[in-house]
């Protein structure tokens, strides 16, 4: 049985940091951390437990910073609002991608995702009447908690945090239960699983609709909290492969996979953009090649991910401990 | 005369220019061994890819103590209790041998700990148990076709469809395979065989139809089957007839 307490002494910590840490730049990139983890955990309970790799993930987060951005801006209704029809909307979305991924499979669904996501790019970025086009949308302050206009870090710190939680919980559901185990049945034998009388169509169906629907979430906090939403980058390509890249560094299919994942490289990115802003800016796109690099040793010497990696080596010194 | 368990009832099927099912039509009585023989190209995987949900006859029905199952998904086929096992083995290869098994539990049990205390229980029926946790891109070739037959039995099927259940797997391994077949069946399961291998099915088949070019060509005792000479010429060529 795989054990939760790593999970809850990472979720600790990050709940802790806050009381301990004043500083602004270390909190934002833990509120950054957790925002990507959940969304690559959200991007995992399709492309992990239900093996559909999707590449046009961003298409949900877009969905969701959109609602959020457009409720505030046109009819001065709560961000809380917002990630609700946002998840709405999502949810939507996510039925008509679910029902491709039982006309195509492999490849073709990967290609399907993709030309998705870049659809809803071409809509955001035109339809300058609604969406305000490529100029995007500055997402209003407006200071309480109803309004979601938190200056505190240290508070976003806390409310992301419960959405990775949610969001954590959503996939140990899917390793735990009735559900859970007929998806990894799906996952890897589609027809051996309906041979045993498992809905894979429906399963199917239902777990993209959850990870869009959740994805979105993630994609209005992020856009309540960045403040701006622009079209080329919440519906963008480099995102969705940056969810899939956590999750797969991690451990694909594993709970804390994404979230270790993102911890990587959120970390980095970090790093690379404060150590080379400015004068080196040139630079700052070095740190695609080191994500390339990244994933190439990962999937090249420990194709399981931190999680397997990390586990498996505890599990060596518990041994050679014991004997 | 009592209803039979599971009916096939005109079954035509073709793919291109290529006829596998003509006019097929046979009946299976609860408590019931029957054997489909039949040389390659027969028809007889075609057969049981109609009965399961997994094609769909170009003509014929096929019905469960009743019931009429053509035209359903194969999902709902299974959970009708009409189980099967493939000719070729489509293990959920990550997965243990335990969760293989409880994938085929659950459908009717929706407890996890249930599920998995039964799986464990017809593990040990197949002799598996020792094997419990291993993954199962592990096994070897007669473990996997124990673990196909213990997934499939944990659904509880009324009626359980073993493709080639000896088929490639080494001569030291089918008694085991043929013993497990038999005590199966004495435990009440209904089973209808497909199977290659002519001295196994004389063996634990009450019953055996012979399939050829897609026909039946003839039905009856194993002895009387073996003897017919549509039979041997089916399986042999005109010149030993």
């Amino acid at each position: 049985m795989r054990t939760v307490a790593p999970a809850v002494a990472c979720f600790a910590v990050a709940g802790l940091v806050p009381l301990f840490v004043r500083d602004a730049f270390l909190l934002d990139a833990l509120v950054l951390i957790l925002i990507w983890g959940a969304s690559a955990a959200a991007w995992n309970v399709a492309g992990g437990y239900a093996g559909q790799v999707s590449l046009g993930h961003s298409a949900f987060f877009g969905v969701g910073a959109y609602a959020a951005a457009l409720l505030a801006t046109r009819w001065q209704l709560s961000p809380w609002l917002g990630l609700v029809v946002g998840a709405l909307v999502a949810t939507i979305v996510g039925l008509v991608i679910g029902y491709l991924s039982n006309r195509l499979r492999g490849p073709y669904f990967v290609l399907a995702t993709i030309a998705f996501s870049q659809v809803l790019l071409i809509v955001g970025s035109r339809w300058r009447g609604f969406t305000a086009g490529s100029e995007g949308i500055p997402v209003p302050f407006r200071p309480g908690f109803w309004t979601l206009g938190i200056a505190d870090k240290r508070v976003w710190v806390w409310i992301v945090l419960a959405l990775a939680v949610i969001i954590y919980l959503v996939e140990l559901y899917l390793e735990r239960s009735r559900r859970g185990y007929q998806l990894a049945a799906v996952r890897e034998d589609e027809d051996a699983a309906l041979s045993l009388g498992v809905p894979a169509r429906a399963l199917k169906v239902a777990a993209i609709t959850v990870s869009a629907a959740l994805t979105a979430v993630c994609g209005a906090l992020w856009a309540q909290y960045v403040g701006f939403v622009d079209p080329f980058y919440v519906f963008s390509v480099d995102l969705s492969v940056r969810f899939a890249l956590a999750a797969i560094i991690g451990g694909v299919g594993t709970a804390l996979g994404p979230f270790l994942g993102s911890l990587l490289v959120t970390t980095l990115e970090t790093y690379l953009r404060a150590q080379f802003g400015g004068i080196g800016a040139g630079l700052i796109g070095i740190y695609l090649i080191i994500y390339g690099v990244i994933l190439i040793l990962v999937v090249r010497f420990v194709p399981e991910g931190l999680t397997g990696w990390l586990g498996a080596r505890v599990a060596r010194r518990a041994a050679t401990g014991a004997g | 005369m009592a209803t039979p368990l599971l009916s096939v009832a005109g079954i035509s099927k073709r793919f291109g220019g290529v006829i596998a099912n003509r006019d097929v039509s046979f009946d299976v009585f609860a408590g019931e061994l029957v054997g489909v023989v039949g040389p390659n190209g027969a028809g007889k995987s075609t057969l049981f890819e109609i009965i399961t949900g997994f094609y769909a006859p170009d003509a014929g029905e096929v019905r469960l103590d009743g019931a009429r199952l053509t035209g359903l998904s194969p999902d709902r086929v299974s959970r009708l209790g009409v189980g099967r096992t493939f000719q070729k083995l489509r293990p959920f290869a990550g997965l243990t041998v335990t969760e293989n098994v409880m994938v085929g539990a659950l459908q009717k049990v929706h407890e996890v700990r249930r599920a998995r205390q039964e799986a464990l229980d017809i593990l040990a029926r197949v002799g598996l148990e020792e094997k419990a946790d291993a993954h199962a891109r592990t096994l070897s070739t007669g473990q996997r076709k124990r673990l196909e037959l213990a997934r499939a039995l944990a659904t509880r099927p009324r009626v359980l469809l073993m493709d080639e259940v000896t088929g490639g797997v080494d001569q030291r391994s089918i008694p085991g395979l043929v013993a497990l077949v038999r005590e199966l069946h004495a435990g009440g399961l209904t089973v209808l065989l497909i199977e290659h291998n002519m001295r196994v099915i004389t063996a634990v088949c009450q019953r055996i139809l012979a399939l050829h070019l897609g026909q039946i060509i003839a039905e009856g005792t194993p002895a009387a089957v073996t003897r017919d000479p549509r039979v041997i010429e089916a399986y042999l060529g005109q010149v030993y007839v």
